[in-house]
């Protein structure tokens, strides 16, 4: 017995039965189209019969088929795997997928920005408007530029240790804590490249918020007042003695923020310890000078012994006078080296099958 | 043969002080899967640092891959993939990028590895998750991120340690899945360590015991078939008195509670251990051939050498259901 070929889902007449004389077979295979004849006599009072067939059958599909794909691909070299560490660490200030910095942090760094720019939005509100008076607050000159990377309030008091203390919080201290060094050194990561490339991403970032705003504020001067090659060559000495204490002190920071980073499993410790070793040297070496009219105790604060190696290389008048700026370029090596030092051993000792 | 050999050491030796955690350790391990075992202690830590070339050898020499463990470090970790048995993730990430950095600290170009990152996330059956924070996984999902990691850059060797640690029934199937699944039809080679017996037979081909630093055993699983072969029988009531019944005539029985098992010397042990049984008015509740596992294998050694070790049933918490039968106090059960 033969259907005609029916479309889809399209009722189709099929013409009654013929009835068969039954007999049985004990060889004739059972099948799905006899049982269902044997059930329900489909031989009689079948004239008005039609079934509805689809053209194709359904496919029982597979869900999921786990099959392993190779890769024939080739690994780049190391400058691209230390490229790697960077932008993750870099473009998670800026997007996702990339290392998760804090909602707040991004808040924190965006309002510093800002505000490190308000000698920058002066000194073009300074040209637009002609103010002279204005100008000679806010423009270009030594002491500002010193004031830009080095003035104590706010910006190293409210700035630059807390946007530091924000970022060195968790670079290494989380990858203790969730076990992700593992993730670095199983691969074919060196200490060296992985603590480079987070001392560098966390310098870049505190070189965005400084060294930027400090050559935006350079750039108005000479863009809103139309100083010519004379002024530039004039100033631009004394620019770069900024910029080398801007990178003296981005440094410094990351250096001390990072060594106590790579002693810690938390974020809270690194910032606050680095904000207490920076701001609470400086008030207590303050406290001394004022009491006891020594300032030896300035050597072992941070934010005092940069100030007074800027004064220095940027020309402003010193504040720190009872003795020579090279015991604080001195205090600052001694520093970063004990800085460096934790960091390098504490990295050294961080491990791939357990932490 | 030698073609065959993916690691490779003479004499390895490493001390930390005055403890010796490697002490010439001979081996040679060839492609396909293989099961690293030992006791807490045992020296499998330092061994798996030693073959990724992250610690320095006192003494001896290695290969892996071909490549030197104490020079070609960096060379031997872009050709394996290291799965940690301990967490090594992001818990705010997304999956999909955790697997795609993990690519490109081995030197993967960002878009192809964020490709490769889709197919190995869905190879371990992540596919639907892989846009989720790993903080909000679960431990097997956990488990199968790392795996994943692990495989991005399809390497010639994985080394998965522990990679059921920590995982329900059937997460561990499918972990254990995965990795056979990796060696079969992936032609990869898998370097297992596991205290869980049952999957380093399920998925590796050889093994290798380590003890105090030392190399205990090593072989073929399937070589455990030759092994003597016994029969189990679950008694009900009575199980000293037939222990001592069979004994008599003859047999040898270890015994654990109301879980016999007998050496299955003769052609009639069956029906001999069935007379006792009946003689003593025993009942025997189940009985089967008891073929020995890598488990038995590994507690016989450790026993040996002195050492005692938690079986897998003890690590999982699910001790078999015939050892909980005991019988009614008059049929001498009640404290077995």
């Amino acid at each position: 017995m033969n259907f005609p070929e029916a479309s889809p889902s399209t009722p189709v007449t099929v013409n009654p039965i013929a009835p068969q004389p039954a007999e049985y077979a004990a060889g004739t295979p059972v099948t799905g189209k006899v049982r269902l004849e044997a059930a329900w006599g489909s031989t009689e009072g079948d004239e008005d019969l039609s079934i509805t067939t689809p053209t194709a059958q359904k496919a029982d599909g597979q869900i999921f088929k786990q099959q392993y794909k190779q890769w024939n691909g080739e690994l780049n070299p190391r400058w691209m795997r230390n490229w790697a560490i960077l932008r993750h660490h870099l473009l998670g200030v800026f997007k996702k997928g990339h290392r998760p910095w804090g909602m707040a942090i991004r808040l924190y760094l965006l309002v510093i920005f800002i505000a490190s720019m308000s000698d920058v939005g002066m000194t073009l509100l300074s040209g637009i408007i002609g103010d002279s008076g204005l100008h000679s607050v806010w423009g270009v000159n030594r002491d500002n530029l010193y004031g830009h990377v080095l003035g104590f309030f706010p910006r190293n008091m409210l700035y630059y240790p807390v946007v530091a203390a924000l970022l060195v919080g968790g670079v290494i201290s989380e990858d203790r804590q969730h076990g992700t060094s593992a993730l670095y050194f199983s691969r074919p990561i060196t200490r060296l490249d992985y603590v480079g490339m987070k001392f560098i991403s966390v310098a870049v970032i505190q070189g965005l918020l400084i060294l930027v705003t400090l050559a935006l504020f350079y750039f108005a001067e000479i863009a809103t007042m139309g100083r010519g090659w004379a002024w530039i060559i004039d100033t631009l000495p004394m620019f770069l003695a900024t910029v080398f204490s801007a990178i003296l002190l981005i440094f410094t920071y990351t250096s001390i923020g990072l060594s106590l980073s790579s002693v810690s499993k938390g974020k809270f410790f690194p910032g606050i310890a680095l904000l207490s070793i920076i701001l609470g040297t400086k008030v207590l070496a303050f406290i001394a000078s004022n009491l006891f009219d020594r300032e030896i105790l300035y050597l072992i604060s941070p934010y005092d012994c940069l100030a007074h190696v800027g004064q220095a290389i940027i020309g402003t008048q010193p504040t720190y006078d009872q003795y020579s700026w090279t015991w604080s370029l001195a205090s600052l090596v001694a520093m970063n080296a004990l800085a460096l030092y934790v960091l390098s051993t504490r990295v050294s000792s961080m491990e791939v099958t357990r932490e | 043969m030698q073609d065959d050999l993916i690691i490779k050491t003479t004499n390895l030796s490493k001390s930390y002080g005055p403890h010796v955690a490697l002490n010439k350790l001979n081996l040679s391990v060839s492609k396909g899967a293989t099961g690293l075992l030992g006791p807490n202690g045992a020296g499998k830590s330092t061994f798996l640092k030693t073959i990724l070339g992250l610690i320095q050898t006192t003494e001896g020499e290695g290969t892996v891959l071909g490549l030197d463990i104490r020079t070609q470090g960096d060379a031997i970790r872009s050709r394996i993939g290291y799965m940690p048995e301990y967490d090594c993730l992001n818990p705010e990430m997304e999956a999909i990028h955790q697997v795609r950095y993990s690519g490109e600290l081995l030197g993967m170009n960002p878009t192809i590895a964020l490709a490769r990152a889709h197919e190995t996330l869905q190879y371990v059956g992540l596919g639907e998750q892989r846009y989720r924070n790993i903080g909000s996984y679960s431990t097997g999902m956990k488990q199968a991120t790392k795996l994943a990691c692990a495989l991005i850059h399809d390497p010639e060797l994985i080394i998965a340690d522990e990679p059921s640690n920590g995982l329900d029934i059937s997460a561990r199937n499918y972990m254990i899945e995965t990795l056979t699944n990796t060696v079969k039809t992936g032609n990869r080679s898998v370097l297992m360590a596991s205290h869980l017996m049952d999957d380093v037979e399920r998925v590796c081909d050889n093994f290798i015991l380590l003890h105090k630093g030392k190399l205990a055993a090593q072989g073929r699983i399937e070589d455990l078939k030759g092994f003597d072969r016994e029969i189990e029988i679950h008694v009900w009531g009575g199980a000293s008195r037939l222990e001592e019944t069979m004994i008599a005539r003859g047999l040898s029985v270890r015994r654990e509670g109301r879980v016999m098992r007998i050496l299955h010397e003769q052609e009639d042990t069956t029906s001999i251990i069935l007379r006792c049984a009946a003689d003593v008015g025993a009942q025997i509740r189940r009985m089967h051939e008891y073929e020995a596992s890598l488990e038995d294998l590994f507690l016989s050694i450790m026993e040996d050498l002195g050492y005692e070790v938690k079986t897998s049933e003890d690590l999982l918490g699910s001790p078999s259901q015939a050892r909980k039968v005991d019988a009614p106090e008059h049929m001498g059960g009640g404290s077995a």
